[in-house]
């Protein structure tokens, strides 16, 4: 299923935190229809680089190309129009909402009816309703559509917020530490999740993680940072087996099961 | 609250309130006191639109009430208007007020945006205040009523009608402001109090919503500002300045922030308390203060807040197996049916 052409590519990406250089001069191309994944030690940049690549905020330098458009200073909303879907460390949803209704805000965002002052009826109705089904049926939560999201468990409010990022029909998804916090059970079923993003959606992922059993077995391409600075980018294999990515990594153990 | 019952209270309020001439007597309240709570709870109405609903500190609201007073009076001052004509003129200052102001506001979040709010509602009170030749400066300007738009006769508007007035237009605004808050554009406001940055990532100009947000808030105003105007015929700076529209945030924290009678409740509080406890002392803000404070401490979610989570069906509980259904009812790699 992987092509060769580029969706999403970053050159010389820089951003300082005061004096911190959070991320120094970092460069990644992603390819249409790859799982790839964005690893390295706490407080190597990961999630400051995506940030930059999502427009959550703007690199100090470098440059981001989106479906061969330049999205470096794109505002956030817009690329999402363009067809980029995120996820947060931090499941970012609408608390007090539904499930159903979480999923549907999104739904009706795309079909461009967010902002009617009435719920339309017929077929638009029909079709923001089948989508909303068809988004809760994939992450399986269609049994808990009606109840409040703050009430689900931590695991559930991934999910939807991944039906969330689907919701604006993206062909690339940034999910950002997608099994942080979770139990073991609950891993495997976000790691099916994910496969099925490209499997049965065709979709491209972008993902950062720390769970290196995770990503060695989810990846066809890893990038890795370390201190803001490219470390190494290649396939599982090749980053298992790369002293450089071994040492950055020491005493943490991560990939002494490799 | 179920639909029916919902339907029920408010069809019950609204008859309570048509009877309101013969049963304000009864409770020796003036008829143009309880056409004063119909008419404040529009403007409380405009607050919780933005605070209530969409999440900003609108904490400048009293701007578009008194842009829309004094667009009644000075219309009624120096132009030939009728009774209509003076409440549309004060609802297109209050509209433009909002179109010139809301540039400056959207990007706003948080206490900035509050703290603009106040400053520009401030702007206009000095304006009003210094401005002595056209608005009569500290002493207001008396706004008698102008009489009805009739093709032949012209019809005096008398207190009865005012009542009328306000209450039709009130029940059309609540009307109007529950389908609102209940149509996609009214839970995308939602969206954007609970979670603006995920408002955004699903593709959505929040910035676009919040403006559309502020200009349905500043007409809304500036209509109760008008109605206000021919109620007391009055107009005087202080309807502009930053007490007044702190008034109305404090009425839609007592009635109960994000719910749709709430406005109505917190008017009738604030408007009917200010009137008994002000002719007892001098310091009735006393009192205010201290409901205001119990309910912050105690129902933080106003009156009807409370009232509503009493109503509504207690959450479920968790059990295990509820949580993780999403997880085990299907292993990895069968899920996903139906995209």
């Amino acid at each position: 299923m992987a092509s060769d052409a580029i969706l999403l590519e970053a050159r010389g990406i820089s951003k300082v935190f005061g004096g911190l250089r959070a991320v120094d001069d970092v460069s990644l191309q992603v390819r249409e229809g790859t799982i790839h994944a964005l690893i390295g030690p706490n407080g190597a940049g990961k999630t400051t680089f995506f940030n930059a690549i999502s427009g959550f905020a703007f690199p100090e330098r470098g440059q981001v190309t989106f479906r061969g458009t330049d999205v470096t200073r794109t505002l956030n909303w817009r690329r999402v129009a363009m067809g980029m879907g995120r996820t947060f460390q931090t499941p970012s949803i609408f608390p007090e909402l539904t499930v159903d209704e979480n999923v549907r805000l999104g739904v009706r965002a795309h079909a461009k009816q967010a902002f009617h002052l009435r719920t339309p009826g017929g077929a638009a109705k029909a079709a923001v309703d089948g989508r909303v089904d068809e988004l809760l049926g994939f992450v399986n939560l269609t049994a808990q559509r009606d109840r409040q999201l703050s009430e689900l468990a931590h695991g559930s409010q991934r999910l939807c917020e991944i039906a969330m990022s689907l919701s604006t029909d993206p062909v690339l998804v940034l999910l950002d530490e997608p099994m942080a916090g979770l139990a073991e059970a609950e891993t495997d079923r976000i790691m099916g999740v994910i496969r099925d993003l490209r499997l049965r959606l065709g979709l491209t992922v972008l993902f950062v993680e720390h769970n290196m059993r995770v990503v060695l077995s989810l990846a066809d391409r890893i990038t890795v940072l370390d201190r803001g600075k490219l470390l190494a980018e290649g396939t599982p294999a090749e980053i298992a087996a790369n002293e450089a990515v071994r040492s950055a990594y020491l005493g943490e153990g991560v990939l002494d099961h490799v | 609250m179920k639909a029916r019952t919902e339907l029920i209270a408010s069809a019950a309020v609204v008859m309570v309130f048509a009877a309101g001439p013969v049963l304000s007597p009864l409770a020796h309240l003036d008829i143009s006191i309880v056409s004063e709570v119909l008419v404040t709870s529009i403007a409380v109405m405009s607050v919780n639109l933005l605070l209530g609903y969409t999440g900003l500190p609108a904490f400048g609201n009293a701007a578009y009430f008194g842009l829309g007073a004094y667009g009644v009076a000075l219309s009624v001052k120096y132009l030939d208007v009728n009774f209509i004509e003076s409440i549309l003129i004060g609802i297109a200052a209050a509209f433009l007020g909002g179109l010139i102001l809301a540039p400056f506001l959207l990007r706003r979040r948080g206490i900035y945006f509050g703290l603009l709010s106040i400053a520009f509602g401030q702007v206009f009170y000095f304006i009003a205040y210094r401005y002595t030749d056209v608005t009569g400066g500290e002493d207001g300007m008396n706004v008698p009523r102008p009489p009805l738009a009739l093709p032949s006769a012209h019809v005096a508007v008398n207190e009865l009608a005012m009542y009328y007035l306000a209450l039709v237009l009130f029940v059309v605004a609540v009307i109007m402001f529950r389908g609102l808050v209940r149509s996609p554009f009214g839970r995308t406001l939602i969206a954007i109090r609970q979670n603006e940055t995920r408002a955004r990532y699903l593709g959505l100009n929040t910035d676009r919503f919040i403006f559309v947000a502020l200009l349905i808030s500043a007409t809304m105003a500036g209509l109760s500002g008008a109605m206000f105007a021919l109620l007391i015929n009055f107009a005087d700076p202080l309807r502009l300045d930053w007490h007044q529209s702190g008034y109305f945030v404090l009425s839609m924290i007592l009635g109960g922030a994000g719910t749709v009678w709430g406005s109505l409740v917190g008017a009738f509080i604030y408007v009917i308390g200010h009137d008994i406890i002000s002719t007892i002392t001098q310091w009735w803000q006393i009192f205010l203060g201290a409901l205001f404070v119990a309910c912050v401490l105690f129902f933080p979610r106003g009156i009807l807040g409370t009232v509503d989570v009493l109503l509504r069906r207690s959450p479920q509980a968790f059990t295990d197996d509820d949580v993780d259904a999403a997880f085990e009812a299907h292993a990895p790699g069968e899920v996903g049916r139906g995209v």
